[in-house]
């Protein structure tokens, strides 16, 4: 799998993070995973609201095969369960993304959402303190004031790392139904917020008010067929951005051409294949996540059993279909009946767009690279988390005559799946979630 | 208690691993499985799913509207070929799901098969063939899929059919009953064909937004609309307060809330939470009224 040369790449065992218990905390579950533009810092988010931020050591120069390890740089509460009174249900504290803001300077921002809040997080680093007050003791006790005799400049002195975390901005009320995604705009000053119906832009410096740019919502709800399952805005051209919806079709819209955009510029839907028609067509039809390439020429989509490709330029079909699965079309009343069949995986590029990702269920993650036309199984587990360990590529067989090695559809476990995926932006370095373990893989370095 | 669930997954398995690496039908895993049985476990996995998803947190928007677009897809093809054949009568008692709890073996069909939720409109479902639908059936050509329909009904009524709803599912409820324990005349008095108004409601709950925009978006009669004040007397009123009321008028008849006062026993935080929640009830009623 080549990040960008030609040779195979290697993936490599590097850090597991979490508990090593099977017993599972709930709000332990990791829900988002995002590394920051730089790669420097890695962000996870779970189910009890918590976000945990990962920092990547300094390169040693005495192990250049080495990577710098991810540890832990800042850990905060980011929502708080809260209760809908008119409504009598609880809003759930659980944080569906996390989207890094570009950095501007010796701080880092990032905005976390759950159900319906949006915030704006400023992580910022104390290394120095004031010491040498004038007026006050050090332990913060005023001075008596006779005692005053000359006067003494506070001076900064170094002190023990301290990485605070403050929300800045609090973005609320703006969403009737449950917010999917979050995307910050190119321009860095403007971000959209997605939920089932609805799309919303906001100014990040202007929390009292959003705009409506998209909305789905029938004039008679009895009449709702179709929900927005996921939008992202282009990575270069500020007024595009898409959604995506659970009929298995993205709207590309253009902010420039109305207020209300409502009307998509274009609409990207590949027709179904009647051969493969069944009860859960359209279930299985609808996208998880849309995420634009980071040249904004091509979007992925993710489905319930495969990734697909798209060229900005052609709506009649993706340009590239990969099957994530096709093993579990066999399996799909069970995955029905389990609710499975509603998990929503997401999808990532590497950085230079050649590979994309997407995690599976059994803690397997796929690769397909698409240069080389290859594809790769891997598996997130306790037994292959050696230091440094080559990960042994895996195989499902759908039925039929079971290969050495190979595991049975039927021996799946599908309460150990791998949602949330993340690539570094320049490296080849990977955060894949199971459960409540984040693993962090890179390729073998010689 | 989900005995269907534990029959069928035990049949899908011992089809699979018997089953040949043949192109799969349109039914993936259990190609001996004549279609209209699949359809109609797919049918009610679909329901139970829907009725099932009372919680304390709000259910996915995402996953009902998936759900209840394969249930009217089943559903028009169902009626599609009932109206090829003949008329299916759509009715069940006031009570249940089920029209008869013993398993059925063989023989005629009973009288009254089983429960095909109204769902609303079908190309096919006006009013007229609505009055059709709701007449008994006695065509023995439909036995077979009677048959089937009532051996599963069977299963259903083992699992406490009516679990107390999330506010956009339990009107839907109300709307079956309302609608075929009450004659049909009532429902040919409405403006929609029976049942439309339940997938309205099924969506009901979500349109009361938590924002501050809540009062401009609603006329000022839907507010109250939505809370029903006839439930204060009624000692029956169960789970429909500890959600949002459905827009549409809630009317309970005897008939309608005497399902619910079966579902007490089915442990839910909802019903727990919307005895205690008359007071809270009150309070916002007068706290609307005031502003």
């Amino acid at each position: 799998m080549a990040g960008g040369g030609g040779n195979d790449v290697q993936w490599c065992f590097s850090q597991v993070k979490g508990a090593i218990d099977d017993d599972v905390a709930e709000a332990d579950i990791i829900s988002t995973v995002e590394f920051n533009h730089s790669g420097e810092l890695l962000a996870t988010g779970d189910k009890g609201g918590r976000v945990v931020i990962f920092q990547q050591e300094p390169e040693n120069k005495s192990q250049p095969q080495c990577r710098g390890e991810y540890n832990v740089y800042s850990t905060f509460q980011s929502h708080e369960p809260e209760f809908d009174y008119l409504k009598s249900l609880e809003i759930e504290e659980k944080i569906n993304k996390i989207r890094w803001l570009p950095q501007k300077n010796a701080a880092q921002f990032l905005l976390s959402t759950n159900d319906k809040t949006i915030k704006l997080w400023k992580i910022s680093e104390r290394d120095k303190r004031p010491e040498g007050y004038n007026l006050k003791e050090e332990d913060g006790r005023y001075r008596d004031p006779t005692t005053v005799t000359t006067l003494r400049v506070p001076v900064f002195r170094p002190m023990d790392l301290m990485v605070e975390a403050s929300p800045r901005r609090v973005f609320a009320n703006a969403h009737t139904y449950h917010i999917n995604s979050i995307s910050v705009n190119s321009d860095y000053e403007t971000y959209l917020s997605a939920d089932d119906l609805r799309v919303n832009l906001w100014h990040l410096e202007i929390t009292d008010r959003s705009f409506n740019i998209v909305d789905i919502k029938p004039a008679n709800m009895e009449e709702l067929t179709e929900v927005i399952t996921a939008a992202e805005f282009h990575p270069n051209q500020c007024n595009t951005f898409v959604y995506s919806s659970s009929k298995g079709t993205i709207r590309l819209c253009d902010m420039r051409a109305s207020a209300l955009c409502d009307k998509h510029s274009k609409l990207f839907e590949e027709p179904e294949d009647p051969s493969n028609r069944s009860f859960f067509s359209e279930i299985i039809s609808s996208i998880s996540d849309v995420k634009f390439s980071h040249n904004g020429r091509y979007m992925m989509t993710r489905d319930y059993l495969s990734v697909k490709i798209w060229d900005l330029n052609m709506e009649s079909r993706p340009v590239e279909t990969y099957q994530v699965g096709e093993y579990l079309r066999s399996k799909l009343c069970s995955l029905y009946e389990n609710d499975c069949i509603f998990d929503k995986f997401e999808c990532c590029w590497n950085g230079n767009d050649s590979v994309v990702m997407t995690g599976s269920y059994n803690n397997f993650f796929r690769m397909f690279d698409r240069g080389q036309k290859k594809d790769v199984t891997l598996e997130a587990s306790r037994e292959s988390s050696k230091p440094r360990a080559v990960l042994k590529p895996r195989k499902v067989c759908g039925g039929g005559k079971r290969k050495k090695d190979e595991i049975s559809v039927d021996s799946l476990d599908f309460n150990k799946k791998i949602l949330h995926t993340a690539w570094h932006p320049q490296e080849n370095i990977i955060a894949v979630a199971t459960t409540n373990n984040l693993y962090i893989f890179q390729d073998k370095l010689n | 208690r989900y005995m269907l669930g534990r029959g069928v997954k035990r049949k899908l398995s011992d089809y699979d691993e018997s089953m040949a690496a043949g192109p799969p039908g349109p039914f993936d895993s259990s190609p001996a499985l004549p279609y209209p049985q699949q359809r109609q476990l797919v049918l009610n996995m679909c329901l139970r799913k829907l009725q099932s998803c009372c919680l304390k947190v709000e259910p996915s928007l995402h996953r009902s509207v998936l759900l209840s677009n394969t249930l009217r897809q089943i559903q028009g093809e169902m009626l599609n070929e009932d109206c090829n054949t003949s008329p299916l009568a759509v009715q069940s008692d006031g009570n249940s799901y089920s029209v008869d709890t013993s398993p059925y073996i063989g023989g005629n069909p009973p009288a009254t098969p089983a429960h095909i939720p109204d769902l609303p409109p079908l190309p096919l479902y006006s009013q007229a063939e609505e009055a059709n639908l709701m007449t008994m059936p006695s065509d023995n050509g439909m036995s077979s899929t009677i048959s089937s329909h009532v051996r599963v009904a069977g299963f259903l009524k083992d699992m406490s059919p009516l679990p107390a709803f999330p506010s956009w599912a339990e009107n839907e409820e109300l709307d079956f009953f309302s609608s075929s324990s009450s004659s049909s005349s009532e429902d040919e008095g409405n403006d929609h064909p029976a049942g439309s108004r339940s997938l309205d409601s099924l969506f009901g709950s979500f349109e009361i937004p938590n924002s501050t925009s809540y009062l401009t978006d609603l006329a000022f009669d839907d507010i109250f609309e939505d809370i029903d004040t006839s439930m204060y007397d009624s000692s029956d009123f169960t789970s429909v307060l500890s959600f949002t009321a459905p827009r549409s008028s809630v009317s309970p008849s005897e008939d309608s809330l005497k399902p619910f006062s079966t579902c007490s026993s089915f442990s839910s935080n909802g019903i727990q939470i919307c005895v205690t929640d008359l007071n809270d009830l009150d309070h916002i009623m007068e706290i609307l009224v005031e502003s």
